[in-house]
């Protein structure tokens, strides 16, 4: 069972993420100028700098820049859910955003191997993680 | 920015230790003075003499000790500097401020100082979390902690061109060997095989407690000023031949390990350029190394060895003590304290001073007495970088 970590402190700029997230939807900012997509949010595009915004869906599937086995708690209450996995995933079109590596053994990840995103709804918000892809069809 | 107008026009005229390690029953806003006052003894200049005083960074308050801010050392010290600054991040702006003040005449004795009693109030480095609540988004994905930043590149290292705790073993075993020389090293008495390295557990796997910089209790601070001026006071000046400045402001989860761009590539090339010498020009190194994957990172960078040959040429024995190129001579921040840029600075300019007792190169079978040591200072996750090229002037 997935267990929450912390609720993110959402502000005005990642609330739409947040929220989409909620939906079961892995949205990014698409500036409405330049086409770039971007994360972390922002307010303005740090490409062109126009705060013209659209919303951007990411692919279900990305490749993994690369993760940290995290062995030991660095809070006394992670302590039941350590060792996780914090990972670093690429997407087409250049976005890479933070996430978990949740249902696989964290000595077998390999970086630059293609994980698949799966939906994890806790209490108080849900979070877009990722499983090896390919392991899981039937 | 080659800047050659800048080559040593500054110099390094003094530096201000105190006791360091664990020390209790210190405030981190004593250690700043206690620091500050060794330094303008140790340069031979007046406290009033003092027209900026910069502090090197700001810090949360730990235990039961209050905010210490610019205004209260100068309070503390009886002085009123014309500029007073301190920095709240890890942006490193220190050095470009002291240049830009001295060089213009703004100031005549800039003074950079830095004390924490982290140690002993068990200071954390979780900044994801505050008062137990996530302030930002890492923390709903339960990545806590600066280790944890420099464990994703490190990781991505390993898989780009095989690096990996074989070498950083190697960078903790040659830092601590240094510390056992140095009296004053929080590690002096402590020795470290590569067995026990490679026995100890993984934390935020890749990197181990022996790939972190442990928390200090003291305090460090420098006396800059013109060389001119330097070449007149107590010690044999410590010239600023060249340095550079340059910043990757990304968040550290985009960083990427492979950046033709890094921060550390800019202000190598700078300092190297402006000084007008190259890498085979260098006697030793002293290097910031919040963890050991920082020091390779930075010789890498630097263009001291292809990554691929990472394996032969970043031995304990070359950067060692009596090896062919010296790394953190006092131990670094690894095993002697941790004052973040002050202590590689600290310890290249007494190099150059010889003043450094068992550890001196020159004196140390196997080594020789130092004209040019780089320097690197480093600021958040291989966000802001200073690299520094400093020569042995003459009084």
């Amino acid at each position: 069972m997935y267990a929450e970590f912390y609720s993110p402190r959402v502000t005005e700029d990642t609330r739409g993420f947040w929220n989409n997230c909620r939906k079961h939807a892995l949205t990014v900012q698409r500036c409405a100028k330049c086409g770039r997509l971007r994360w972390p949010a922002s307010w303005l595009c740090p490409d062109c700098l126009s705060e013209a915004a659209e919303t951007a869906a990411l692919p279900e599937e990305g490749t993994l820049y690369s993760f940290v086995v995290m062995r030991r708690p660095f809070r006394p209450e992670l302590e039941a859910r350590t060792p996780y996995v914090v990972a670093e995933v690429d997407f087409e079109g250049g976005v890479r955003l933070v996430s978990n590596l949740v249902d696989c053994d964290g000595g077998e990840l390999k970086c630059g191997q293609r994980v698949r995103l799966v939906w994890r709804d806790s209490e108080s918000y849900t979070s877009p993680v990722f499983t090896p892809a390919g392991e899981k069809e039937a | 920015m080659a800047l050659e107008n800048l080559r040593g026009r500054i110099a390094v005229a003094g530096v201000g230790y105190t006791p360091q390690g664990k020390v209790e029953g210190r405030t981190a806003v004593s250690f700043h003075c206690e620091a500050i006052r060794n330094a303008l003894e140790d340069a031979g200049i007046e406290k009033t003499d003092v027209d900026a005083l910069l502090l090197y960074r700001h810090f949360d308050p730990v235990g039961g000790d209050q905010d210490v801010t610019a205004f209260t050392v100068a309070e503390q010290l009886g002085i009123r500097p014309a500029v007073l600054s301190q920095e709240t991040y890890c942006t490193r702006s220190w050095l470009c401020h002291s240049m830009g003040m001295l060089a213009s005449g703004l100031a005549k004795y800039v003074v950079v100082s830095y004390g924490d009693n982290g140690r002993s109030g068990k200071r954390s480095w979780v900044k994801e979390l505050s008062g137990g609540q996530a302030s930002d988004e890492l923390a709903a994905y339960g990545d806590l902690s600066t280790m944890a930043k420099y464990a994703m590149l490190a990781r991505r290292a390993m898989a780009a061109y095989g690096t990996g705790p074989e070498v950083w073993k190697k960078i903790a075993v040659a830092q601590r060997r240094w510390a056992n020389l140095n009296p004053i090293a929080a590690m002096h008495s402590k020795v470290l095989d590569g067995e026990t390295y490679l026995a100890s557990e993984y934390v935020a796997e890749p990197l181990r407690m022996l790939d972190a910089t442990p928390n200090c209790d003291g305090g460090r601070a420098i006396v800059l000023t013109t060389l001119e001026r330097a070449r007149g006071l107590r010690q044999v000046p410590v010239a600023l031949r060249g340095f550079g400045s340059a910043n990757q402001p990304l968040s550290p989860f985009r960083l990427r390990m492979e950046d033709e761009s890094s921060a550390a590539r800019i202000a190598c090339r700078q300092a190297l350029d402006m000084a007008g010498v190259g890498l085979g020009d260098i006697d030793a190194c002293e290097l910031y190394d919040c963890f050991t994957y920082t020091v390779e990172s930075t010789l890498r960078d630097y263009g001291f060895f292809r990554p691929e040959e990472v394996r032969e040429w970043l031995t304990a024995d070359r950067i060692g003590p009596g090896g062919e190129l010296p790394v953190n001579t006092s131990g670094g921040m690894l095993s002697e304290s941790y004052f973040m840029g002050l202590t590689p600075l600290s310890e290249a300019v007494m190099q150059l001073q010889g003043r450094c007792g068992a550890r001196q190169l020159g004196q140390l079978a196997g080594t020789r007495m130092p004209e040019l040591i780089l320097c690197s200072d480093n600021g958040g996750v291989f966000q802001s970088h200073l690299t520094m090229v400093l020569e042995r002037g003459q009084s």
